[in-house]
């Protein structure tokens, strides 16, 4: 990483899925240490956008650099570049034929090739991070869905990104259990992890985030602080969203 | 009209015993016809097979089939012109359970008085209910199974080898490699077993030469041939998995395989355990296709121990015992994997359900 470098950058990335044009021309930086949250209608196109940035998604167009290496190259090793960014989705996605804890620990084990005892003690400090230690021997299926998100964010946390991706991971939970999963991200925040944030909770966004965008039609529409974003929209269409979830 | 109408009604609201009576009449009906045969046949012996003949065509045995067959619809019409007038729930069970008991009763005691009409019956027990030519096979009916279930393990472990693979390439992004798993799967699947077997152990093992005995080249067909199907039961499982646990996988750093390996396959394999149980049960059934390739003594499955037993004594009842050893290999098999399925099912319910 030369100096200067941002952390992310997307250039002219455009996205097709068959015929159906989803990320039209998007150009983003993310630097070290900001809280960006993306915000937009459903279809707009923002989890697709979430997902080129770890190449889930690859692009159809334009490149994505990663502390200014091209990973979007044919030649650059995703794998690595993964290890360096968390992410954490809607789904939980858990694997649930696994502990808690071999959650956190199998790609640990496998990926870092970390050994046993390295691989737990690091697991158990995340699930104490996350509040769940306790929860180390339970199964997905044996957690709430709050608890399951937070494994699922402890087990990104525990290769030590450099940047984490959040895809909606409040949107499947029942509202009592937001919460403790927005205060988990929350402290993220404050002990200074670079995070990309897809969101609905607005509270959230203006309170945590340093940067807000939003999203519609694959295009970004705007872009600002988030308070004064929520204060005065300049765009139209984000007026007539915020007017709407507010 | 009306009249009677309410009078029928109130009379059935009295009748909870009557709801029982059908019951136990259709019970007993058919428990007379299964039972009181059964009895009569065992009790004056099955061997030689003449006394078979005279007790169907009995006094005794007249008394049975008449007796269960006015039983038995009794409780028919009975259960069926009453089940709906019942006053409780319990009671219309006990009717319907009554009237389906007895019609179960007239069938099988209808069967048994028109088979023992048949003006040729008596072959036909000569041929197939000759017991007393059994005894001398019997070891090599043991033996029968025991290839059977030998030729059907082995070539479903070399299936499973070959479906995991095949069903790997078969899910690839790629045509190139996709292609020849497609053609591998649908020759296999779109071709008899029967054609299979003798042309790869007629045209290419003994064509060719090859140092293969019929035994050996039994469990590699059914293998390949296994494979196929096999191939496309992991190939559903793997596709049943959310894409989610793919994505998670990999935004951890993990490659296709490890992700595969770790993430994706323990969780397919769950799943495929009911329809891979299905094709074991089928492949069981259909080692009997090797009695084609002329095994020898020591080496015959069930259906060439059958068919030898037959053409050595020119009667047919090796074929009944036939039935019987494959339904002895074939119900434990059943009855081990549904357990097996259950304690999968209650230990991670998540992941079945």
């Amino acid at each position: 990483m030369n100096h200067g470098d941002s952390l992310i950058r997307l250039e002219a990335v455009h996205k097709w899925f068959g015929t159906l044009h989803v990320l039209k021309g998007v150009d983003l930086t993310v630097e070290g240490g900001e809280v960006l949250v993306i915000i937009g209608p459903s279809g707009s196109g923002k989890s697709t956008l979430l997902q080129t940035i770890n190449l889930l998604e690859e692009p159809t167009e334009g490149r994505v650099l990663f502390e200014g290496r091209d990973i979007t190259d044919v030649r650059s090793n995703l794998d690595e570049v993964r290890t360096h960014i968390g992410m954490v989705f809607q789904a939980f996605n858990l694997f649930p034929h696994m502990t808690a804890l071999r959650n956190v620990t199998i790609a640990l084990r496998k990926v870092l090739r970390l050994s046993e005892e390295e691989a737990s003690e690091r697991a158990m400090q995340e699930l104490r991070h996350v509040g769940l230690e306790h929860k180390a021997d339970a199964y997905p299926g044996q957690l709430s869905g709050g608890q399951q998100q937070r494994v699922a964010i402890a087990r990104s946390l525990a290769m030590r990104p450099k940047l984490m991706l959040f895809d909606e991971v409040t949107s499947a939970l029942d509202p009592e259990l937001i919460q403790e999963v927005l205060d988990v991200m929350g402290r993220l925040a404050e002990e200074g992890m670079t995070m990309v944030v897809v969101t609905h909770e607005m509270g959230f966004a203006r309170e945590v985030g340093t940067r807000m965008i939003f999203m519609d039609d694959g295009v970004i529409l705007e872009e600002g602080s988030p308070r004064e974003m929520f204060a005065s929209p300049r765009h139209k269409r984000t007026q007539s969203f915020l007017s709407r979830l507010l | 009209m009306e009249a009677i109408r309410v009078r029928t009604r109130d009379w059935f609201a009295d009748q909870v015993p009557v709801s029982l009576a059908t019951l136990a009449l259709g019970a007993a009906a058919l428990g007379t016809v299964l039972l009181g045969t059964l009895a009569l046949l065992l009790a004056r012996g099955l061997i030689p097979h003449e006394r078979i003949l005279r007790t169907l065509t009995s006094e005794a045995q007249s008394g049975v089939l008449y007796a269960s067959l006015a039983g038995g619809l009794l409780a028919l019409v009975a259960g069926a012109v009453g089940y709906r007038r019942m006053p409780t729930r319990p009671a219309r069970e006990a009717a319907v359970s009554g009237a389906a008991l007895g019609a179960q009763a007239v069938v099988v005691a209808a069967f048994l008085l028109w088979f023992r009409s048949g003006e040729t019956v008596d072959v036909f027990i000569r041929q197939f209910f000759r017991f007393e030519v059994l005894g001398e096979f019997a070891r090599q009916f043991v033996t029968g199974a025991k290839n059977t279930v030998i030729l059907a393990m082995a070539g479903e472990a070399i299936g499973i080898g070959i479906g995991l693979a095949v069903a790997l390439l078969a899910l690839s992004r790629r045509m190139a490699v996709r292609a020849p798993a497609r053609t591998y799967i649908n020759f296999f699947r779109g071709t008899p077993l029967l054609w299979q077997l003798s042309f790869f152990y007629f045209g290419i093992v003994l064509g060719l030469g090859l140092d293969v005995t019929a035994y050996q080249a039994a469990i590699v067909i059914l293998g390949i041939n296994a494979g196929a199907y096999t191939a496309e039961v992991f190939r559903a499982g793997i596709l049943s998995i959310e894409r989610g646990q793919m994505k998670a996988a990999r935004s951890l750093g993990m490659s296709y395989f490890q992700a595969m390996r770790y993430a994706i396959l323990p969780q397919a394999f769950r799943r495929v355990i009911p329809p891979l149980t299905n094709e074991f049960i089928t492949l069981i059934k259909d080692t009997s296709l090797v009695v084609l390739l002329g095994l020898t003594f020591g080496e015959r499955e069930i259906l060439s121990v059958a068919r030898d037993a037959y053409q050595e004594t020119f009667n047919a009842t090796p074929w009944l015992a036939g039935a019987a050893a494959y339904l002895v290999v074939t119900l434990p098999m059943i009855r081990i994997v549904t357990m097996l399925e259950r304690r999968l099912r209650s230990g991670l319910a998540v992941i079945v359900g």
